[in-house]
């Protein structure tokens, strides 16, 4: 029998790589372990960053869904005034629905709020006005937001629109510069890992220089030699994405305590969330990729110098 | 099989061969031979691609070997098999191993392989010792494993670079032997040595070398 088909036997070398170049990892761990997770620390902190942002983008959409205007009237609109504006407010598709309070209950509000019903007895006249509680439909920005207090603040009878969006407008400009960040950060440490795989791969290189021409000299194209190269930067690349993933997941841990009690202070109704298993596999399977485009440049710069003399 | 036509190689400072011409015909065995420097090992350099003429022509297979270039120059290099003076085994693995290396890159099926290397090894008396490695191996059998890496995927032309150079004369004439034996069965075979005793023993024609010039081709 003499050689297969290309493609048969081009499978097959593949497989081979695979599985020789796994083994040779295995035959050095401490060093495998090392190179892993350098390039899982490199990869952890951007996730971990990407991570937390998720939950900052769960959290800003939470308060934008509890988002609501207070309307102060002016103080000759009697109640039937008041609940005619709402009702004309109403109508707009940009408002979901309108809740009219009346000046007694404000004031009743207001005293068990504050804890001094003997003061609030004591006063001659309610000086609050009635007033109207809006809740807009969430699909809003802030910058609708800002548009409807505008709009609702040039209104007849309407002498105040109490609704602070700068601070809303501050966390999303914070969430932008944070996702930014991660971005930077991101490119910066998936380079990084590229280039602690890449010096790892050249290391091998040199290690396997009489092995590369030898294949060299008795016929073995660059395809040849590099398999086994590309599957080591693969499978590192993997793992550390993999190691990347445990640590996050221990930050996250470490994180959650803390992090929980913030936002039951706050009364977010959510739990901080890591990466969850589709991220950790996303990470692996980034890590692979990275240890993969690092073993193709390094083995394309270095197998090329490796000639038979 | 192979024809030089009036081939020059210039290096830097010298002239490694000079409007060399020479014709090695399918199935022959030959001797290439001179001292050191005369030109035998750039030869076999130009015929593995390793260095390319300066002037002339080589034509090895009915090829003109200017045109193979990139990735055609591996596909070319499997025609052939090689032999070194220093083994080039690598030690990272087993007998089986090295010998299976050539079978690995042509393609060919894990059970072929099998059959086709312990065939080899066998050849050259080897049999038995596969799962060794190549280094507690003397250095005649070391140079036997290297035999039996390049007779493995039956090349068609048979190169040795000074396959004797570090043996006694006893291993060398085992070792000439086995390349008569390759010769006998239809492989070109290419040997470049200065051993002119152990050569001119053996009935094949022998050309000399001398200053990169072709100074003699003796007829068997």
């Amino acid at each position: 029998m003499g050689p297969r088909p290309a493609v048969v036997s081009w499978i097959d070398h593949h497989r081979r790589a695979a599985s020789h170049s796994a083994q040779r990892l295995l035959a050095e761990p401490v060093q495998s372990l090392f190179t892993c997770l350098a390039v899982g620390i490199a990869l952890a902190l951007p996730a971990a960053l990407w991570a937390l942002l998720q939950n900052a983008e769960i959290i800003a959409g939470n308060i934008q869904t509890t988002a609501r205007f207070t309307l102060l009237m002016e103080q000759d609109v009697d109640i039937e005034g008041a609940r005619l504006i709402g009702e004309t407010l109403e109508i707009r598709d940009e408002i979901e629905r309108i809740e009219v309070i009346d000046r007694r209950d404000a004031l009743v509000r207001f005293a068990e709020d504050i804890g001094l019903f003997e003061l609030v007895d004591n006063l001659d006249s309610n000086p609050l006005p009635h007033s109207l509680q809006l809740h807009p439909i969430a699909a809003l920005t802030p910058a609708d937001l800002d548009d409807l207090a505008h709009v609702l603040a040039g209104v007849k009878g309407i002498e105040q629109v109490v609704f602070d969006t700068q601070w809303q407008t501050r966390l999303q400009a914070a969430i932008a510069a944070f996702q930014r960040l991660t971005a930077g950060l991101g490119v910066l440490m998936v380079l990084g890992a590229v280039l602690i795989l890449g010096n790892t791969i050249r290391l091998g290189i040199e290690a396997r220089r009489e092995e590369i021409t030898v294949i060299k000299l008795i016929g073995g194209g660059d395809g040849f030699a590099r398999r086994p190269l590309l599957y080591a930067g693969l499978w590192s690349g993997a793992a550390g994405g993999f190691f990347g993933a445990i640590l996050v997941a221990l930050l996250f841990w470490f994180l959650a305590a803390p992090v929980d009690r913030l936002f039951d202070l706050y009364d977010f109704d959510s739990r901080l969330s890591g990466l969850g298993w589709s991220g950790a596999l996303a990470l692996t399977a980034l890590g692979g990729l990275t240890g993969l485009v690092s073993a193709w440049s390094t083995a394309f710069i270095h197998l090329q110098r490796i000639q038979p003399r | 099989m192979i024809n030089f036509e009036r081939v020059s190689k210039r290096f830097e400072h010298h002239d490694a061969l000079r409007d060399v011409s020479l014709d090695i015909a399918a199935g022959e065995m030959v001797f290439l031979t001179g001292h050191s420097g005369a030109g035998k090992s750039t030869m076999l350099r130009l015929l593995m691609l390793l260095d390319r003429p300066t002037s002339g022509r080589l034509v090895v297979n009915g090829d003109d070997v200017a045109t193979i270039r990139g990735r055609r120059i591996a596909r070319y290099r499997q025609d052939f098999g090689i032999v070194f003076q220093d083994h080039q085994l690598l030690f990272d693995r087993s007998i089986f191993d090295n010998v299976a290396l050539p079978l690995e890159i042509a393609g060919f099926h894990p059970r072929d392989i099998g059959r086709r290397v312990r065939a080899a090894l066998d050849k050259v008396g080897l049999l038995g010792r596969e799962s060794a490695n190549p280094i507690v191996l003397s250095g005649g059998e070391q140079q036997r494993v290297g035999i039996a890496r390049a007779v493995v995927a039956r090349p068609k032309i048979l190169v040795a670079d000074e396959p004797t150079g570090n043996l006694d004369p006893r291993l060398s004439a085992e070792i000439m032997a086995l390349f008569e034996a390759f010769h006998r069965v239809g492989v070109t075979v290419v040997v470049a040595s200065h051993d002119l005793a152990l050569i001119s023993r053996l009935r094949h024609r022998i050309i000399t070398l001398k200053e990169g010039r072709l100074i003699g081709g003796v007829g068997p």
